[in-house]
């Protein structure tokens, strides 16, 4: 028994401050203003919202485009990273940066540099003669996603690739040298040697960007606000917007509830691959 | 080591460079900006080095502005919620690592769960907790928020740590009478001193850059962090991009040092599987 009492307190301190909140989510979504009961009529009002088809499909394609592009990079540069070569351990520490730059410097520093009037990527993209006016990244509705997109990519890609590093590293040099002594190319070897080696971490690796992706507020609130005409406006910028702007606690709490259950679904999966590849819970 | 084809070379070569210049050019793009002078920010055609350099944006980040009391603020409460933390992971990481009990799989599923789960979906209940109790802008409320962040990753971390120490080395503890939390702090927490160096490292540095919950529980200027008060800078329609640059920086530096200070453990604990973004 004296395990449990180890583990108590840190259990119910958690509890409290998770478990409570998401039962107290399910109760105000069912709820209005005075407590009555009201059934399903938050949900209904939020499935009716002109804006949260929006966010549904704004949130869809941010984590969607940010995570091909992440996981394409990063596995690229973690391959990249595990060859040999002068200037290695300078390259790895140089690839954390992203990663570590708090997420919203990174999001100032871009903003700076996406500028549509003094920003140096529009004077970099006129002055090589590859654009011919100045592009508003961050104002131009149909280019801000993409253009957030490419932020989150970069912020992110640096953990894929040291996850795919940190595999690679397992793989066994006979491997390698098998391949080798078959006639394989590099090309070959990334596709019968690492690629096979690294897929148990791929997977875990797109699904925790999935969740991730889910949740990520600070950049894009940073940068635009869900802006402009709501064309980056993702789920917990809308929660945010409903609760503490709207003030409508209680559907704010419906979306939260469906957002939640979402999440839980993919934290499951993660964690069934997690426990697969780790041999125990 | 044998001779590689060019091409292979090349390859690797180019690779390379892309690379140091896509990670290296915001950062030195930060730097180079918090020192121009505000007619040279403005310049078109923007200039690369800056041409008279001088330190005015970081002399209105330190003297005339919220940066230095917000600076406070997120050392306070990032280092409260990492101690508090720390405090309560030692002794469930512990129970993990070396107790069988009814329900641990349980709850270390519930400890893994509580660390993915998005925050942005029970933002909503916790704040009309917290203003109940009152909690909401004061220290304490967003420490205790941020051990929804910082609890379950210090416990998933230690636990792996304990399980790398070799059982024998406490049991010869305990055949010389000493009891469990004695074993506990005089055997196995200091030969884990890396561990908890990096879950503290990685703790704090989580709470340093949260930028949701200080956004929603930190209306009020005494209590607000680091990102709040850089947003707030960005914000405006006139944003004045020298003072960001040099508070961004300002808030980056610790980080950077504590991070690449400590980069071994730090890659060694990410890849434990411990990580929330």
């Amino acid at each position: 028994m004296t395990g449990v009492l180890f583990v108590l307190p840190a259990l119910a301190v958690l509890a409290l401050l998770i478990v409570y909140p998401v039962v107290n989510t399910g109760v105000l979504s069912v709820t209005n203003e005075q407590g009555a009961f009201v059934a399903l009529a938050n949900y209904e009002a939020v499935a009716e919202g002109r804006l949260t088809a929006t966010a549904v499909l704004n949130t869809i394609y941010f984590v969607g485009g940010s995570i091909v592009f992440q996981v394409v990079l990063g596995t690229l540069v973690g391959i990249l990273l595990n060859q040999q070569f002068r200037g290695r351990a300078f390259l790895r520490s140089v690839t954390l940066i992203p990663w570590v730059v708090p997420g919203i410097v990174a999001a100032t520093i871009w903003a700076w540099m996406l500028h549509s009037e003094v920003g140096i990527v529009n004077h970099l993209l006129t002055s090589g003669g590859l654009v011919n006016r100045s592009v508003g990244w961050l104002t131009d509705p149909d280019i801000v996603m993409p253009a957030l997109i490419a932020i989150n990519v970069w912020k992110l890609f640096p953990f894929v690739a040291i996850m795919v590093l940190a595999g690679l590293q397992t793989v066994p040099n006979e491997l390698y040298e098998s391949a080798r002594v078959d006639g394989a190319s590099f090309r070959d070897e990334i596709r019968h040697v690492m690629l096979p080696q690294i897929r148990p971490v791929l997977i875990s690796v797109t699904l925790l960007l999935t969740i991730w992706g889910l949740n990520a507020i600070t950049i894009i609130y940073t940068i635009t606000r869900g802006g402009p005409a709501n064309r980056t406006l993702v789920m917990p910028i809308y929660i945010y917007r409903q609760a503490f702007e709207a003030f409508a606690f209680h559907q704010a709490a419906a979306l939260s509830a469906v957002f939640f259950l979402f999440s839980l679904v993919l934290v499951v999966l993660y964690l069934r691959v997690f426990a697969v590849q780790e041999g125990r819970p | 080591m044998k001779a590689r084809p060019l091409g292979r070379v090349l390859l690797l070569s180019a690779g390379a460079v892309v690379i140091a210049v896509v990670c290296l050019f915001t950062f030195v793009c930060m730097a180079l900006s918090s020192v121009k002078s505000a007619r040279e920010l403005y310049a078109v055609p923007p200039t690369w080095l800056p041409h008279s350099p001088t330190l005015e944006s970081y002399r209105k980040v330190l003297f005339d502005s919220n940066v230095p009391r917000y600076f406070l603020n997120s050392v306070v409460i990032s280092l409260g919620s990492t101690g508090l933390a720390l405090g309560l992971a030692i002794f469930a990481s512990y129970g993990f690592a070396r107790f069988e009990f009814a329900g641990k799989r349980a709850s270390q599923a519930f400890v893994l769960v509580a660390q993915l789960l998005p925050t942005s979906a029970i933002i909503v209940p916790l704040f009309i907790t917290l203003r109940l109790l009152g909690l909401v802008n004061t220290y304490l409320g967003l420490i205790l928020v941020y051990m929804i962040l910082t609890l379950p990753l210090s416990v998933w971390m230690l636990t792996s740590y304990f399980r790398a120490i070799p059982v024998e080395l406490e049991e010869a503890a305990i055949i010389d009478g000493a009891s469990r939390t004695a074993v506990l702090f005089r055997v196995t927490l200091p030969l884990s001193l890396p561990g908890v160096v990096a879950v503290i490292v990685y703790a704090f540095v989580t709470t340093w850059n949260e930028f949701i919950f200080a956004l929603v529980f930190a209306q009020d200027s005494r209590v607000k962090t680091l990102p709040i008060g850089i947003a707030e800078f960005t914000g405006e329609f006139n944003t004045d991009w020298g003072a960001v640059m040099a508070a961004s920086l300002v808030m980056t530096l610790p980080i950077v040092l504590l991070f690449f200070g400590m980069q071994r453990l730090f890659v060694g604990g990410l890849t434990a599987g411990a990580v929330k973004g």
